[in-house]
């Protein structure tokens, strides 16, 4: 190599110490721009191996008109096909927390990633939030095929008398998963290989208690619960609710409103809890040298 | 550089010389010991019996709340009148758990050790024959799903209230069922174990998914004629179809069918009334012997395209 | 530290770290004081186990230590994490880490977007880097289908993304062949000089390429530093004769000749010398109290009529330096057993 090939730009002037002292807007500026970067390779990921289309798509969606001809073959009033496909949307991102964020850590910490994070400078959350952009074109894909496909094929009506409101509930659903999940992402960072167990143990049980093919007030104290702790069941009763404004929903069945509420505290407790969980699980993580240790 | 001394000389005069008949292998001995060492290390590696957080998980939680699902939506819709069904949706719940731990057993034992422990490439150019390592390391998996399938049906039949009498039990039926299931299940797991050779460190999910897809077809919860006709030979076409069909026959003798009745194809094919315990072990094992050559054909050929494109020692991720 | 002085690069006060392991906690690193100053090039050298990656691991706040201080540029370790990872980077050998689908310069501008560079400045970065580091031809490759070489220099352009400060190399050379570690050092040589002021922390154990590279080496066995110094100045400390290796077609007076002319310390027969007999080849051993006396001998043997046929000088290794300290070789350190093996 020839020299003075390396010609490379440096900080003309400013010392290491000038270098350390960045501004808020810097901070925040790297913190927007690392979520673009890890959600990057989730994103070229899915035109470079395609097989998430049948394996992610539409295999899925045929596990959800499984459920869809259980009540077929029930003779059942059609708001409950409504009630599977409308579950089986949003399935989806529920996957895609448990997969794509909680247990990530666990795989990017396999991979020899994780050290290379917590060595750069940006918060952590922001990698976090990253896995979920980019992990949601997926889950939002998925969630629309279930939804258009499964509905036009099944005869799904959908009578929304408050499409803001629904709207407005979805996203709100969306941060208390996404929120959930960097809990569990921090939790799972020191849990390690039994993390991935977890996370088995929250798919069916969890479809359970969230009533994902019918009301969860049909669950009774159970299904209360489930509504006042569990963000899926929260969302996906109330936009069960707003979707099929016609349908008789159980007694015991909170109104939307409610549920909004609900899921505002859970988005900002999981936050929250998140942020703090990752600074203490990180600092736990480096006291036990954890953060670079295989198969633990 | 200097000559070759004395000592040499004399050393290699004595050395062992290379025996061709360490490259034969001794055949059926090699496979049997391939496959109890591959078993020891799915055991030690997935079904530790000593954590029961594990084994709640995979042999009472996921299975019970699959079932569980499922007698609700029943109770839901069909009220008290809905409960003779209950046996029906309960065995092919507990049934299809037992599918998704078959099927993810070789397929993850794929993604592990490529991904996790990176010995992918170790494992594959050992003289050890690579399908039994897999089928091996897969019974572990597959034993978790049975003990899934048993705990299920016991929560069933003590608080569910499906009712079960022993002494009905069609147990010729019942072993013909599960052995030939058990191979079908197994063949399944190889076909997905091949795709996921192909695939990234993503694809922990699609043997679930597929598994899902195949919930649709295969009367596992509702009777098969419920979907359209292309549908519903599709299903007939599947082994797992008449797997469940003769487990729940053998377990709940003239309970409801999940292949033929009244506007089904089956009726259409065959005239009417439902498949007999001989009907169906011969179904099973004709459309089993099928998908298990589709298999391990599809198996082959991922192989193949794996060696060309160098996939044994890559690791993938995003 | 007055206010006037500029920080230490490195700066550490009876570093210790200890893992909780069984049988018995493992002590990886047990006191530990160091002063890197800014620009410095500077090594650490020991056996797997020593305590080198610790070190590291602990100075780009990774590791909390279990007692003692650690600075990078003044910041502290455990309560300034932030600033420190600002302004540093890290390069480990035998890195599999990235994502295999993305390309080498897709993977690279990841990172920048981590160190905060905006999208158009990232891309612009990374093709200079990719230059840089020579892999133009490897730029739209999959990091998956590179080769161990190419993916380590893939891995030093990634530690040069944010121009660090300081930058740390835990063995970057390991597995490399010949060639591409060769390759490796060069870049990292044309780094340092392409911009003035930096500081590198590197671990190896190979003592060649501390030898090479380092402006000062620490010796480092079971988490203490036995000594520090310049190369030089480390073997000056098991060596302060020069020995020499001569060979003369012949030798009038034998070795007591040679013995007895000023500044030799002593003289004997090379005791590897059979093979030569054959060729009427005397070989010596002499062990002179410094260079200047080697013209003497020369004189000496010239004027006795002894052609010289081959001149050598022996200089010690940066292994005698460690065997003259601990008391054995890096092999024997490393097959006794590590402290931090247990960990691992």
């Amino acid at each position: 190599m020839a020299a003075g090939s390396m010609n490379l730009v440096g900080r003309a002037g400013a010392g290491p110490r000038e270098a350390a002292a960045w501004s808020r807007r810097q901070v925040l500026l790297t913190d927007l721009r690392s979520v673009r970067g890890r959600a990057y390779p989730r994103v070229r990921g899915l035109t470079r191996e395609p097989s998430w289309l049948l394996f992610e798509i539409l295999l899925p969606f045929l596990g959800t008109s499984a459920f869809v001809f259980v009540y077929r073959a029930l003779e059942a009033p059609q708001e409950y096909v409504g009630f599977v496909v409308l579950g089986g949307a949003l399935t989806a991102f529920w996957l895609n927390v448990i997969w794509m964020m909680a247990n990530q850590l666990y795989w990017e910490k396999a991979q020899g990633n994780l050290e290379l994070y917590f060595a750069a400078p940006m918060h952590f959350m922001s990698i976090l939030f990253g896995m979920a952009v980019g992990g949601m074109a997926m889950s939002t894909t998925r969630a629309a095929t279930v939804l258009v496909i499964a509905g036009t094929l099944y005869g799904v009506t959908f009578t929304v008398d408050q499409w803001l409101l629904l709207v407005g509930v979805f996203v709100l659903t969306l941060g208390a998963l996404y929120g959930l999940g960097m809990v569990l992402a921090s939790l799972f960072l020191v849990w390690g290989r039994e993390a991935w167990h977890m996370g088995q143990l929250l798919t069916e049980p969890v479809y359970f208690v969230s009533g994902l093919n019918f009301p969860v007030a049909r669950l009774g104290m159970l299904g209360a619960l489930s509504v006042a702790f569990l963000p899926l069941a929260t969302g996906l009763d109330a936009m069960r609710q707003l979707a099929f404004a016609d349908a008789a929903f159980p007694a015991g069945t909170p109104p939307p409103l409610v549920e909004v509420a609900i899921l505002v505290v859970m988005t900002v407790v999981s936050i929250v809890a998140a942020r703090a969980m990752l600074i203490a699980m990180e600092r736990r993580a480096r006291r036990d040298g954890r953060l670079s240790v295989r198969w633990q | 550089m200097s000559a070759v001394t004395p000592d040499a000389r004399k050393a290699s005069a004595t050395a062992p010389t290379f025996d061709l008949a360490r490259t034969r292998g001794n055949g059926l001995s090699d496979t049997i010991r391939t496959f109890i060492v591959s078993v020891r290390l799915g055991w030690q590696l997935e079904a530790n019996w000593t954590d029961p957080f594990l084994f709640f998980i995979y042999s009472v939680a996921k299975p019970v709340s699959s079932a569980l699902i499922l007698v609700v939506m029943l109770e839901v819709i069909g009220g008290p009148a809905g409960r003779s069904f209950r046996p029906f949706v309960v065995v092919g719940s507990a049934l299809w758990a037992f599918v998704i731990s078959g099927v993810a057993g070789l397929a993850w034992a794929i993604l592990e050790d490529r991904e996790r422990y990176r010995v992918l490439k170790y494992v594959y150019v050992s003289p050890s024959d690579f399908l039994t390592v897999l089928v091996g390391r897969g019974v572990a998996r597959i034993a978790v799903g049975l003990a899934g399938v048993v705990i299920t049906l016991v929560v069933g039949v003590v608080a569910l209230g499906v009712p079960f009498d022993v002494a009905v039990v069609d147990w010729p039926l019942l072993v013909a069922s599960s052995l030939l299931g058990l191979g079908t299940i197994i063949a399944l797991g190889l076909l997905m174990a091949g795709v996921c050779i192909q695939t990234r460190q993503e694809s922990w999910s699609y043997p679930e998914a597929f598994a899902g897809a195949l919930f649709l077809v295969t009367g596992a919860v509702f009777p098969l004629l419920v979907l359209p006709a292309p549908v519903q030979l599709v299903g007939l076409l599947t082994p797992l179809t008449w797997w469940i069909a003769g487990i729940r026959e053998a377990l709940f003798p003239g309970g409801p069918d999940s292949i033929g009745g009244s506007g089904s194809l089956f009726e259409t094919l065959f005239g009417p009334g439902s498949p007999t315990g001989g009907e169906i072990v011969l179904a099973l094992l004709a459309t089993g012997a099928i998908a298990t050559l589709a298999a391990l054909a599809i198996f082959r050929l991922s192989d193949r395209r794996a060696k060309r494109a160098g996939l044994y020692d890559r690791t993938t991720g995003s | 530290m007055s206010a006037a002085m500029p920080p230490l690069a490195m700066e550490t006060r009876a570093l210790r770290r200890v893992y909780a392991a069984k049988p018995q906690p493992v002590v990886a690193l047990d006191g530990v004081d160091l002063e890197v100053p800014p620009g410095e090039f500077f090594g650490l050298l020991g056996p797997n186990g020593a305590g080198k990656t610790t070190l590291i691991k602990i100075l780009t706040t990774l590791l909390l230590p279990s007692s003692g201080t650690a600075q990078v540029f003044g910041f502290d370790v455990e309560r300034e994490t932030k600033q420190i990872r600002r302004i540093m980077n890290m390069v480990a050998g035998g890195e599999q880490s990235g994502y295999g689908i993305l390309t080498v310069r897709e993977q690279l501008w990841m990172f920048t977007q981590f160190y905060g560079l905006a999208g158009k400045e990232g891309w612009r970065r990374v093709d200079e880097l990719i230059e840089a580091v020579g892999l133009e031809e490897q730029r739209v490759q999959r990091v998956s289908t590179l080769s161990t070489g190419q993916r380590q220099k893939m891995n030093l352009a990634r530690g040069l993304l944010n121009d660090p400060w300081i930058l740390f190399l835990d063995e970057p050379t390991l597995g490399l062949d010949v060639s591409a570690a060769r390759s490796l050092r060069e870049l990292i040589v044309d780094w340092k000089a392409a911009v003035p002021g930096r500081t590198i922390l590197i671990t190896t154990h190979y003592m060649a390429e501390a030898d090479e590279l380092c402006d000062r080496i620490a010796i480092v066995d079971h988490g203490r530093i036995l000594a520090i110094g310049s190369p030089a100045e480390l073997k000056k400390r098991v060596q302060r004769e020069s020995i020499f290796r001569i060979e003369l077609d012949r030798l009038d007076g034998g070795a007591h000749a040679l013995a007895r002319l000023p500044g030799v310390v002593s003289a004997s027969e090379a005791a590897d010398a059979a093979g030569d007999a054959a060729r009427q080849v005397v070989v010596m051993n002499l062990v002179l109290e410094d260079d200047s006396a080697l013209g003497q001998v020369v004189g000496a043997l010239a004027a006795s009529g002894s052609e010289i046929l081959g001149l050598r000088k022996s200089e010690p290794t940066l292994e005698d330096v460690f065997v003259e300290l601990v008391g054995r070789g890096f092999e024997e350190s490393e097959a006794e057993g590590s402290p931090t093996e247990a960990v691992a």
